[in-house]
């Protein structure tokens, strides 16, 4: 009995963006965002957030604590273009202003599941070393105008030249569910 | 027709000896297989190791297949490439590894090797940069001619890879 419609199913997600650790910045905040394939939507929740500023422990783990909720379902008809979720990072630098310290972007699990994922989060960076000096001087670094350009294939080696990877390990933990429609 | 997602990420590469390091990676299938959707190839951004030495890229890749047979089961193949503060480029590495075929979601450890070429040639890749390359990069993934190689060990290439296999009990296949 074959049915001619495609079939839909959902994906739940649900988990929290951590921590991370950064070994030398301090008073982070994130932002997440999905980036997902053109036969994906979203049915429910929230597909993009902030997060609040957080500081270091004073304890010896110097953990950087967010704890800050995930909660979305998607629908679909096919897995191409499964849903990742782009993850950037915010702090201060010596001057006040805001700079980006970390970009990173992981594909939600396939499984449903308990998950725990660590991301490695890298930085643009310029390539002439005037550009640098100006650019923390300034306190105008180079930042991507849509940060979803991380979770992209193409094009990536247009931003050769321009990373630099500063290990930062966000946590976020989904679980979720497969339900299938008819 | 049976379909194969191929959905996962390019972490990054561990023990090379050089750093700024960028991956060109490429998937290669038999004449069966057909890509439905996704980008064969592609070129990772430069990154340059901070904390120990793992490169980090975390380059997505997300591909889906149709296929009338298993004969060319998906390979995927990775060109590594170390660039220096002048715009060099140098090759650091070639390396291949099959796409798992069971369903699910594998930690892949892609070795690597560079050919060696005469001792001169050794010598000025010490000093000068550059080094023998391979003219066809099917032999990166294909054993036909590899004896006329002499090569040296690089880093690996590290990935994670999820596989979504569909209809294959139809054609009798057990995965």
């Amino acid at each position: 009995m074959a049915t001619a419609s495609p079939s839909v199913f959902l994906l739940m997600v649900n988990g929290q963006v951590e921590s991370a650790q950064f070994p030398e910045y301090d008073d982070l905040y994130c932002k997440y965002c999905f980036v997902y394939g053109q036969d994906w939507a979203p049915t429910a929740g929230l597909e993009e957030g902030i997060s609040q500023i957080t500081s270091k422990s004073q304890d010896v783990r110097q953990a950087l604590v967010w704890n800050f909720p995930i909660d979305v379902t998607f629908k679909s008809t096919n897995p191409y273009g499964w849903p990742q979720i782009v993850l950037s990072v915010y702090g201060p630098d010596v001057f006040g202003n805001d700079v980006v310290r970390g970009y990173g972007a992981v594909h939600v699990p396939f499984s449903p599941g308990r998950h725990k994922r660590t991301i490695p989060m890298f930085v643009p960076e310029s390539t002439s070393k005037l550009q640098k000096f100006t650019s923390w001087f300034m306190g105008r670094r180079p930042e991507y105008t849509d940060p979803k350009v991380v979770a992209q294939g193409e094009g990536r080696e247009a931003l050769q030249k321009a990373v630099f990877s500063v290990h930062g390990f966000t946590s976020p933990r989904p679980a979720l569910v497969h339900i299938k429609g008819t | 027709m049976a379909e194969v997602h191929v959905i996962g990420q390019i972490m990054g590469a561990s023990g090379f000896s050089e750093s700024s390091l960028f991956c060109k990676w490429g998937i290669h299938t038999g004449a069966a297989w057909k890509l439905l959707s996704g980008v064969r190839e592609g070129q990772t951004q430069v990154d340059t190791p901070q904390i120990g030495d793992m490169a980090y890229w975390s380059h997505p890749i997300d591909l889906h297949f149709a296929t009338k047979g298993l004969q060319g089961w998906p390979r995927l193949h990775f060109q590594v490439w170390s660039q220096d503060s002048f715009g060099r480029c140098q090759l650091a590495g070639y390396g291949f590894c099959h796409v798992p075929s069971s369903p699910g979601t594998h930690q892949l450890a892609c070795p690597t090797w560079r050919p060696l070429g005469s001792w001169r040639e050794q010598l000025a890749r010490a000093f000068v940069g550059g080094g023998p390359q391979l003219l066809h990069g099917d032999t990166i993934y294909s054993g036909a001619d590899r004896y006329r190689l002499h090569t040296a060990a690089g880093g690996t290439v590290h990935l994670e890879i999820s596989l979504l296999l569909r209809n294959f009990d139809r054609y009798g296949v057990e995965c």
